[in-house]
């Protein structure tokens, strides 16, 4: 009987934390990324990401990897391919971490704020972790979300003959998140 | 005679180098697959997000790479320099479609009725169109 009174009181206080946490979300964060090499420049833009925070820290993205739009439509069919993301089979990509540094955010307060997010980055089936910097900007209760990181593109299970020449190794990505 | 074949290489090399430089470099950049032409499956809103929340993989064989035409009320548009998003409503508050737009368009109001075409890119909480455009509103 105690044991249940306990357990029933924990679920409560842990219900109680979570509704405590103020959620900013958004439905149409830019996601782009950015490969440069002598012979050419590739990137490609997706406007649709899905993206929430937390005032705890928190933070997730998620996004349709047929949702990345290039200029070059060979490109975003090469990209969409079996050498590359082959996004039939793994259509979404995602990253799920949390600010490191969230205690030194004043959400109730203008500033830029910057911050570092750690997390794990999950494309093509392959998780791995990345730590990345960015900044929090906040303008009267509005929250925007900016960081610029790279990931190396073999890591993720590319496997495309033109990563090292045409295609750099590195991939410039770079978020942009103004929540609702 | 010698000419002849001369002549003859000559044009099928320059034919040649036309043609990689269409479809290369020319063709890719200057001509998309473009939703107005297609042919396009046509559905409610609320519909789509019922037969994603049903069966995800069924769902999925029948609209992968296809052309839809979505209609349904708006909840909000949002605009960035490259376009404007739409999500329209269905009868899960927390699930919408999501329908990018090629284009901005700054008069589309919250609330309106509204069709728009576009390629599926997929289902992630949301269903998602790309390259869209409005057809009725």
């Amino acid at each position: 009987m105690k044991k249940w009174i306990l357990t029933l009181i924990s679920i409560v206080s842990i219900a109680a934390a979570v509704q405590a946490q103020k959620i900013y979300s958004t439905k149409t964060a830019i996601v782009s990324f950015f490969s440069h090499t002598p012979t050419e420049d590739i990137e490609a833009f997706n406007n649709q990401t899905i993206s929430k925070l937390t005032d705890k820290g928190l933070v997730s993205f998620s996004l349709l990897i047929k949702g990345f739009r290039f200029e070059n439509e060979l490109m975003q069919e090469h990209f969409n391919g079996k050498d590359y993301m082959e996004s039939d089979k793994f259509p979404k990509a995602e990253f799920k971490g949390n600010v490191t540094n969230i205690a030194t955010v004043r959400f109730d307060k203008n500033g830029n704020f910057p911050v570092v997010v750690e997390g794990n980055l999950t494309i093509k089936g392959i998780t791995k972790k990345v730590s990345a910097k960015g900044t929090i900007s906040v303008n009267n209760g509005k929250v925007l979300a900016k960081s610029v990181f790279n990931i190396k593109i073999k890591e993720f299970g590319l496997t495309g003959k033109d990563i090292g020449s045409i295609i750099a190794n590195d991939m410039k990505i770079t978020v942009t998140s103004k929540y609702d | 005679m010698k000419k002849k074949i001369l002549i003859g290489i000559l044009v099928a090399i320059i034919a040649g180098a036309i043609g990689v430089w269409y479809f290369v470099f020319y063709k890719p950049t200057h001509f998309r697959r473009s939703v107005e032409s297609e042919a396009a499956l046509t559905i409610s809103a609320k519909d789509i997000v019922k037969e994603f929340q049903t069966n995800e993989d069924s769902a999925y064989a029948k609209y992968n790479n296809k052309a839809i035409e979505v209609s349904g009320i708006v909840q909000q548009a949002t605009t960035d320099s490259t376009g404007t998003t739409i999500l329209l409503l269905s009868d899960d508050p927390m699930s919408n479609v999501s329908c990018r737009l090629k284009t901005v368009e700054n008069n589309i109001q919250s609330g309106a009725n509204i069709t728009v075409k576009g390629l599926f890119t997929g289902f992630i909480g949301d269903v998602q169109l790309n390259e869209a455009i409005i057809t009725k509103k």
